[in-house]
């Protein structure tokens, strides 16, 4: 909403100017970075390490290999995932249980990074509807998925908006914090990250609905902080990873719709 | 009027009048010639016989030749002879012809343009005072507190020049009667309006136009002024197809009307109603703004004695509405104050001048509370609290040479009943108080020392020193840089502990050439206690109770700032220079190591010239050049879930490219010798078109797949402007 205001104040008062610039940019890289997932589906499931690099480097990043990865859960299962290529480990046995709580144990160059997550309980995708709000004459649409939040406190959730499969990159994160127990009321914008494309009628819309781990939707909230233009001094995301690694280890439950612009 | 000069000739008596325009002198028996002077204004000389007590009153007229000074000392030698340290008048007149964006002459903008005063940002009327926060400074208007001091996102503020008479910000130093922010107070006054006969003045420019009215309501006994300014880009809007919904528009009204009642009681009423309104038809809609109202009887109880008496409303608040298909969806949030004083000034001696008085203020804070369709699951509670003060101070004159301002201030903050208040450890809950409407709660009391020396070394020149703890109990929650409507005003509580800074400084000023030019030097050293800001990933809006995203620490600012004056003739102006360290260390910020503040900007200049060509051309200029922000750039990249993120190391350790600018304008006044007279102005702001960055954004690259860049955002390359004024 702010961004809105003050793309809106940049647009139409000010002449503005942008233009890419050359920055001497310190240079920390080559830190361990860990992209580990579990959902509510069939497996396998992967755990992704590569090192991070500079800035102005291709967005190309090193695989880590060599490493000893393992997920558990209370109950003592336990999968040692074998290396698969490109820094992916995979799991050979895990079935998850939703409610249950998975452990990542990853042990690279002698350190020790340790990370949990619980997967939470499935809260049904029932459809999505379609909205559209008026920007002046230009229309922009939206979609709201329609599910119910459960009535105990803690359910947060992520929705990834793609258009005719192109997944756009905006950070769509909701809370029940606003509007505990009640059925869905918030529409998104769909936007094509093709250089505002335009969306048209007929054009293919999917939500892919995760169900979020608090210490997850935490660490996305404070991606989606950055990521965006508020001027919000940036940092790292709090990682629930533990050992300094970057990144996250999330379970989450996976729910898919699509429907066709009408 | 404020500061003006009541001198007796050929003696060393003279005193200036007080905020209120009230003076007193003790005199011997026997005959006196008084002249009484005010920079812009005839200087009025009377020969008196004094046998018993006698109040005079005086009327000064402006004159019709006066050069213009650009900053109006009240007395010449005002700096050196006042021990009021890091303090500076602007005569509302005086800045009228220096350069600005969009011809929209600021007194925010101006004071930007002296030493230890910084831009927030581009083209913004928030500003950082030493060091500190944009909410550290108390923006008075009337006595009335100014909660968001800012139109349109800070590109314009909420004082319309018309309808101001002066403004003073004080650095950090401020005599015992002030209170309740840390870094300045900022103290705004509106014009009183003309008892002699009727006025009429205003101006059409790019961006706004303004109309003020003032006369007496009985002629000699009592006047009023009204005074309005709206932005007109909406209208323009409206000629475009796509944006003839839209609404982008702010405006201001200030009122003000003073009754004599008798020789020794006036009374003042003034108000403040300004509002901010953008929206795009029925799907979108956000409105802001600010009220103040303030009644003062000022009373003459006896010829040492003068009172006081104010009561003072304020409140802010803000709205949005979103409308989409079946949703609606609102929030609004409001501050809201009733404030008392009562300020007693009494001329105890030539030696001694006392101030005391009390302050009594009840604050409601709304937080942003959702309305709709759509609910929070945990209804943020409406909080009270009743802030108090008393005070005392004493302007005490040792020696013809040697004048201390010593005083304190006692300071009780209260929250009051009507809530539940969480108790947050590093934003874990380990305590709840449940509080009945009413009930007094957590209390805090802090003494605030307030102290400062003035010793004149030589007729030309002094030496200060000073020494004031400043204490705040309402703090603005932002996490962005520029400041947004949205961002809330938040009282200290169980959990938000008052901040308290201590400021130590010395001075040293030089007049030379029968105080046509002045030096001043001034050094400080700042400490900060309680200092908040977000953790990382706060959620602000959702979360329960925005107290659990809160991270706490201090701060320290220390800097030397500089500024020549050249006060009279044909070129008149400024220099001024700032070099200064400002830093945090809050815990879970950085390693909760030391980091810069944003507005740490190690050296700021501005270059502030009015040139009088000619009877009918003023020509004026102004340069500045400051350091960049501090800054976060990332220190590499990664991978999450097949999207770029950056790596970030420690917070503000990088540097935005320095700022700098150059405006120009001339205002042509022709002669004109009928009641009516007009004048243009001519501006162009940026006139070399720098292009200094707003923002810097780090992004995935579009042309070039698999690459990122970094984007600069700038504002403002030659933006001209043409103003029209006129007065009859």
């Amino acid at each position: 909403m702010k961004n809105i205001i003050k793309l809106l104040m940049l647009l139409v008062l000010f002449s503005s100017c942008e233009k890419e610039i050359d920055l001497d940019l310190d240079d920390r890289s080559g830190a361990l970075v860990i992209d580990g997932n579990i959902t509510d589906q069939p497996g396998p499931y992967y755990v992704q390490l590569t090192k991070s690099v500079p800035f102005t480097q291709t967005n190309q990043y090193p695989a880590v290999t060599g490493a000893v990865v393992t997920i558990s859960d209370q109950t003592g299962r336990q999968d040692q995932l074998v290396y698969e290529g490109n820094g992916r480990y995979k799991t050979t046995t895990l079935t998850s249980v939703p409610g249950n709580v998975y452990t990542l144990k990853v042990v690279v160059d002698g350190k020790t990074y340790t990370s949990s997550s619980r997967l939470p309980l499935v809260v049904p995708l029932d459809s999505l509807t379609q909205d559209s709000i008026k920007f002046g004459s230009e229309v922009r649409y939206a979609v709201r998925p329609i599910y119910t939040d459960p009535a105990t406190l803690g359910n947060s959730y992520r929705f990834i908006i793609s258009v005719n499969g192109k997944s756009n990159k905006a950070y769509n994160l909701v809370t029940d914090n606003i509007n505990n127990g009640k059925v869905n009321q918030r529409a998104f914008p769909i936007i094509n990250d093709d250089d505002l494309e335009e969306v048209n009628k007929g054009d293919q819309i999917t939500v892919e609905m995760h169900g979020l781990d608090l210490p997850v939707y935490t660490y996305y909230n404070a991606l989606a902080e950055i990521t965006g233009r508020g001027g919000v001094t940036p940092a790292d995301p709090p990682s629930n990873v533990s050992g300094g690694a970057l990144g996250r280890f999330s379970a989450h439950t996976v729910a898919k719709k699509s429907m066709v612009l009408k | 009027m404020i500061g003006a000069t009541v001198k007796i000739q050929n003696s060393t008596l003279a005193v200036s009048s007080n905020e209120y325009g009230f003076y007193s002198l003790l005199l011997p028996q026997g005959k006196h010639t008084v002249v009484v002077s005010y920079t812009g204004y005839n200087a009025v000389t009377l020969n008196i016989d004094i046998k018993a007590n006698l109040k005079k009153d005086w009327e000064l007229s402006t004159g019709q030749n006066l050069n213009e000074v650009v900053i109006a000392s009240v007395r010449k030698d005002q700096n050196l002879s006042s021990p009021a340290m890091g303090t500076e008048t602007l005569n509302i007149k005086a800045i009228e012809k220096l350069p600005v964006l969009f011809g929209e002459k600021d007194v925010l903008k101006t004071i930007q343009l002296l030493p230890g005063i910084k831009s927030t940002g581009e083209g913004s009327s928030g500003f950082s005072v030493r060091g500190g926060a944009a909410d550290q400074n108390l923006i008075l208007l009337d006595e009335a507190p100014v909660y968001n001091a800012s139109h349109l996102l800070g590109f314009f503020s909420t004082f319309n020049s018309d309808a101001l008479k002066d403004a003073s910000i004080i650095k950090g130093n401020s005599p015992a009667q002030y209170g309740g922010r840390l870094s300045s107070v900022m103290d705004v006054k509106m014009k009183d309006g003309n008892n002699q006969s009727y006025h009429v003045n205003g101006g059409i420019g790019v961006i706004s136009s303004r109309l003020s009215v003032e006369g007496p309501i009985q002629k000699d006994r009592s006047s009023f002024i009204v005074s309005g300014r709206r932005t007109y880009a909406d209208l323009f809007l409206k000629l475009s197809e796509d944006f003839k919904d839209s609404k982008l528009y702010f405006y201001d009204l200030n009122a003000k009307a003073n009754y004599q009642i008798n020789e020794s009681n006036r009374i003042y009423v003034s108000g403040y109603f300004g509002r901010d309104v953008l929206g795009f038809g029925d799907t979108f809609g956000t409105d802001w703004g600010n009220t103040t109202a303030t009644v003062r009887w000022n009373s003459i109880i006896n010829s040492q004695l003068f009172s006081n008496t104010s009561l003072i409303y304020s409140d802010y608040n803000y709205n949005i509405n979103l409308k989409s298909g079946e949703t609606d969806f609102g929030v609004n949030s409001k501050i809201r104050d009733w404030n008392l004083k009562q300020d007693f000034s009494y001329f105890a001696n030539a030696k001694h001048s006392i101030r005391m008085g009390m302050q009594s203020i009840h604050h409601l804070l709304k937080p942003s509370t959702f309305t709709g369709t759509v609910s929070a699951t945990f209804e943020r509670q409406q909080r009270r609290s009743w802030e108090n003060a008393v005070y005392v101070s004493d302007d005490y004159k040792a020696s013809e040479a040697l004048i201390f301002n010593v005083g304190a201030r006692l300071s009780v903050f209260t929250v009051l009943g009507g809530g539940t208040y969480t108790i947050f450890n590093q934003g874990v809950p380990t305590d709840m108080v449940a509080l009945d409407k009413g009930a007094l709660g957590k209390t805090y009391a802090n003494i605030e020392p307030r102290f400062t020396a003035n010793y004149r070394a030589s007729e030309m020149s002094s030496i200060k020193a000073g020494y004031a703890r400043n204490v705040q109990y309402l703090h603005l929650l932002g996490n962005s840089t520029g400041g947004n409507p949205t961002d809330q005003w938040i009282a200290s509580s169980y959990t938000i502990k008052p901040e308290i800074a201590d400021q130590f400084s010395i001075g040293y000023s030089k007049n030379l050439n029968d105080n046509n030019y002045e030096i001043n030097v001034e050094g400080y050293y700042k400490s900060m206690r309680n200092q908040i800001d977000f953790k990382n990933g706060a959620e602000i809006f959702a979360a329960a109770d925005v107290e659990s995203e809160l991270l706490f620490g201090k701060g320290r600012a220390y800097g030397l700032e500089l500024i020549a004056k050249k006060k009279s003739g044909k070129l008149t102006g400024w220099i001024s220079y700032t070099l200064s360290k400002t830093e945090r260390q809050i815990n879970g910020i950085n390693n909760s190591e030391w980091y810069n503040a944003r507005q740490d900007k190690t050296h700021d200049i501005s270059v502030v010239t009015t040139y009088e060509l000619s009877r009918k051309w003023t020509l004026s200029g102004l340069f500045v050049y400051s350091t960049g922000n501090a800054v976060t750039y990332p220190t590499g990249k990664y991978e999450i879930d097949g999207q770029t993120v950056f790596q970030y190391s420690n917070r503000n350790a990088d540097r935005l490219p320095a700022y700098h600018r150059m405006d120009l304008s001339a205002t042509y006044e022709p002669k004109s010798n009928k009641r009516f007279q007009g004048s243009w102005t001519f501006g162009i702001y940026n006139i070399y078109g720098r292009e200094n960055p707003y923002s810097i954004n780090f992004e995935d690259n579009p042309d070039v797949p698999n690459t990122t860049r970094a984007m600069q955002v700038s504002l403002f390359k030659w933006v001209p402007n043409v103003t029209y004024n006129f007065k009859f």
